[in-house]
């Protein structure tokens, strides 16, 4: 039995699928893309799946992926990707099939573009004047205040447009992990670009020696 | 990408999914190359009605149409109904994003009266004018259908277009009216002039209502030539000619009814006098066994569901059930597809009924013994008894369930508190039964009532018989509770303030039309959601526009009376409904009717006979 690694992208509407929905939809569409894929053995036997980075409600990506398992021998990855790529919901797109290598514990960063309307550039750009950027980040039992200036020294801005965008690289570890949900929230409260005019790409998932997550981490 | 105010709105609400669409099987065509644009509507919240079936059937009928274009709109929750305002976002359909504004033709789905309100905040999100009489050609014709049109007075003013009956092949008559009046660019009387000639259209404004000093009903007439003084319900012969839909628009967030679901008959045999359906959906017609199983397997592959719920109103009074579960079995369970049948008889369920459909997984059992005491199901003509409901009990424990749910309802006609007792005297009974059993040491058995409040409704016998108060209505739960002596045993009740509304609304008339405006425009809406309704409101609207809500569903109406549904005609005769009261009142029950036929009239419906009586059917 192999672990094969489904990689796809999660733009517009299937963006705001979330995580937990997200594995219901996933099932739905392996069960009707009837491939040969492991179900586990319990009394409610399921398809085996697990999400490797899971992405926040509302933010696009380039770069997720689902691990699932089969029996079968020597797939035909292409054929798996074009029998799901026919049935998945608007938004999501299979760019690449094949055997799961690294494992998800290696992830140590995951890379973004973040957009704003091309106005909220002074806005933005302030940042990178700032000494310190506290933010706070909320865990299931404590609070930890955080400085986003260590992670991200300064906000390169291009316009692009009618939009100005930005690349961030931030933890995305098992001990630290880091939404850039943060930086959007500490952007909007202390220096006024609206959070909900900002559009969160995902790009790209790095080990922690900075190369790609996997086979070429997806589209990066 | 989407317009930057609706992604502004999507990131200030709580379960954004719901207003995205996208969703596997959902239908995208392009505009400019369609001639009808139909957007249905759903006056309750996307996981609502995402679990209504009538939706999917004519999402599909329409969509196999490659010039109509049929899309989804639903009632947006509190959050986003506030952030569409804020932003001056007009409620759009989830496929194509675009306003109800330019559809040819908004179409809402009538299922409960709670929802009427819902209803006017979704014309008004889109900015579409509420009354009927302010809408001139340019905006999209407001059409009804569903199971409240039978008595849709209280919205008669807001709608140009309200469909009795079955919408099969009704719906795209009339969409095939609005194609046909736009190619010839008519007026929109001309175009209701035609609408109207469809089988169960009911046009509004054709008719005029004149009222006796009392406040009752004089008389219905229509005001326009051509016009039936009454309307008879659309309906589908036979039910083999249309298959159930095998495709759905499958939600990501996850719908209240998330499975397969197909419909195995449609109509009732039980005549039970209290239910609304029973009446309305007469006669019972069923689909082959064979075109409900592939119909059934499509489903399940289009869709990747895991689940399939075979749904009717009494889905073991199919006469191939056991035939229909084989063939089922014979692939759902290499597939992993579990069964469901929700809505089971207690005189007929049987051993391999319940070893059939929990052959996967095993949910929980309910049952719907409807009244306590065998006198008040006589009376309902719920034809189960204690010996039925103990078989059944008995079958289901030995199969291993620990918890049974009991349905009833409490404010029946002819109720007395001794039938209140009997609630929970039945309860306790099948508690004894439980523990008299062998079961697993140390497992106890949970037995739930859920005890609604009734609610008289019409086209039934019980249109007659004014509601209980909710004085009443509360000393009877107060006299429930006390009756119950086991923590073995949880009741659950509804709230007697939401089921007076409904009995104002479900036998209401025109003169409530701008009530529900003015609750709206007071903030009522959601009125269905214990956390939205307020019911002082509602109280305040009625007393500064001078109705007396109790007159609607307080008040016994007379047996010659003219009802405001009166010109609504769903087959069963006026005569059958008063024959069958005075059986009720007399505890006299009445056959199923495919072992003898009552004489309702519904097989006029038909054509002939309803069923084969020279065949034992059951």
């Amino acid at each position: 039995m192999i672990t094969v690694r489904i990689w796809f992208e999660k733009r517009n509407e299937a963006s705001y699928i979330s995580l937990l929905d997200m594995q219901r939809v996933m099932q739905r569409v392996l069960k009707r893309s009837s491939l040969p894929v492991w179900h586990t053995l319990g009394f409610n036997p399921h398809i085996y799946m697990t999400f490797t980075c899971p992405l926040s409600l509302g933010q696009e990506s380039l770069c997720e992926s689902v691990d699932v398992k089969t029996e079968a021998e020597n797939p035909d990855f292409q054929a798996w990707q074009d029998k799901l790529n026919a049935i998945m919901p608007a938004g999501i797109h299979v760019f690449r099939v094949e055997p799961a290598r690294d494992k998800a514990s290696e992830i140590a960063y995951a890379c973004y573009t973040i957009s704003y309307p091309a106005a909220a550039q002074p806005r933005l750009e302030q940042y990178n004047g700032l000494t310190e950027a506290l933010v706070e980040k909320k865990g299931k039992k404590s609070k930890k205040q955080i400085d986003l200036k260590q992670y991200i020294p300064a906000l390169d801005c291009r316009t692009e447009g009618e939009k100005v965008s930005f690349d961030v690289c931030l933890p995305a570890a098992q001990e630290l992990n880091l939404n850039p949900s943060l930086l959007t929230g500490f952007l909007e409260q202390q220096l006024g670009a609206s959070a909900a005019e900002a559009s969160i790409l995902r790009t790209g998932l790095l080990k922690a020696d900075k190369t790609p997550f996997c086979a070429g981490g997806g589209n990066v | 990408m989407f317009d930057p105010k609706l992604k502004e709105a999507l990131s200030h609400v709580q379960k954004p999914g719901r207003y995205t669409g996208g969703e596997p099987g959902s239908i995208y065509k392009d505009k400019d190359k369609v001639d009808v644009r139909f957007a249905f509507c759903f006056p309750d919240t996307y996981e609502v009605g995402m679990s209504f079936l009538g939706e999917k059937i004519l999402y599909e009928l329409l969509n196999q149409h490659e010039n109509w274009w049929c899309e989804r709109a639903f009632m947006p929750w509190l959050d986003m109904k506030a952030e569409m305002e804020k932003l001056g976002l007009p409620l759009y359909t989830l496929e194509s994003k675009d306003p109800l504004t330019a559809f040819d033709a908004v179409g809402f789905t009538l299922q409960y009266e709670l929802s009427y309100t819902n209803i006017l905040a979704m014309l008004d999100l889109a900015g579409i004018p509420l009354y009927a009489a302010d809408r001139d050609e340019r905006w999209p014709l407001i059409v009804a259908g569903g199971p409240c049109t039978c008595n849709s007075e209280p919205l008669a003013a807001f709608f140009d277009v309200i469909q009795l009956g079955e919408g099969e092949r009704q719906l795209p008559a009339i969409c095939a009216a609005i194609e046909q009046g736009k190619k010839e660019g008519i007026s929109k009387k001309e175009l209701l002039l035609r609408i109207a000639k469809i089988p169960g259209v009911y046009i509004p404004a054709f008719y005029d209502v004149t009222y006796h000093e009392d406040g009752r009903v004089k008389a219905i007439t229509p005001n326009e030539p051509g016009i039936p003084a009454v309307v008879t319900k659309a309906i589908i012969r036979d039910m083999n000619d249309f298959a159930p839909p095998t495709n759905f628009v499958v939600p990501m967030v996850g719908a209240i009814q998330d499975r397969a679901s197909i419909e195995v008959l449609r109509g009732c045999v039980r005549g039970c006098r209290f239910c609304q359906a029973g009446f309305l959906y007469r006669p019972m017609r069923q689909r082959d066994a064979s075109l409900l199983n592939k119909a059934a397997q499509d489903l399940c592959a289009n869709t990747g569901y895991e689940e399939l719920s075979l749904s009717s109103l009494s889905t073991s009074d199919h006469s191939q059930l056991e035939e229909l579960l084989d063939d089922l079995n014979s692939w759902a369970p290499q597939e992993h597809v579990s069964l469901s049948l929700p809505s089971l008889r207690m005189d007929n369920f049987s051993e391999s009924l319940i070893e059939k459909t929990t052959r996967v997984r095993k949910s929980g059992l309910t049952f719907a013994a409807e009244a306590g005491t065998q006198r008040l199901r006589d009376v309902i003509n719920k034809n189960v008894t204690w010996d039925e409901i103990e078989k059944t009990c008995r079958i289901a424990f030995e199969a291993g369930y620990t918890s049974v749910k009991l349905y009833f309802m409490m404010g029946l006609p002819t109720e007395t508190m001794a039938d209140i007792e009997g609630i929970a005297d039945t309860a306790q009974k099948v508690v004894d039964l439980y523990y008299s059993m062998d079961h697993a040491k140390g497992k106890g058995v949970q037995v739930t009532i859920s005890c609604a409040c009734f609610v008289p409704k019409p086209h039934t016998p019980f249109q007659f018989v004014p509601m209980d108060t909710a004085e009443t209505l509360q000393a009877k739960q107060k006299h429930l509770l006390e009756s119950v002596h086991s923590r073995k045993i949880k009741v659950n009740y509804h709230d007697s303030k939401t089921s007076f509304l409904e009995g104002v609304f479900a036998k209401g008339d025109r003169r409530l039309a701008p009530a529900l405006v003015e609750a709206y425009r007071r903030g009522c809406y959601f009125d269905g959601w214990e956390e939205c309704f307020q019911y002082d409101t509602w109280m305040k609207v009625f007393e500064d526009l001078g109705i007396d809500p109790h007159f609607y569903c307080n008040r016994a109406i007379g047996l010659d009376e003219v009802t405001p549904w009166s010109h609504m005609d769903y087959g069963v005769t006026h005569e059958y409904l008063v024959r069958e009261y005075k059986k009720a009142l007399a505890a006299q029950t009445t056959q199923p009717c495919n072992r003898a036929c009552g004489g309702c009239g519904a097989n006029h419906l038909l054509g002939g006979p309803c069923f084969d009586y020279s065949k034992n059917l059951v």
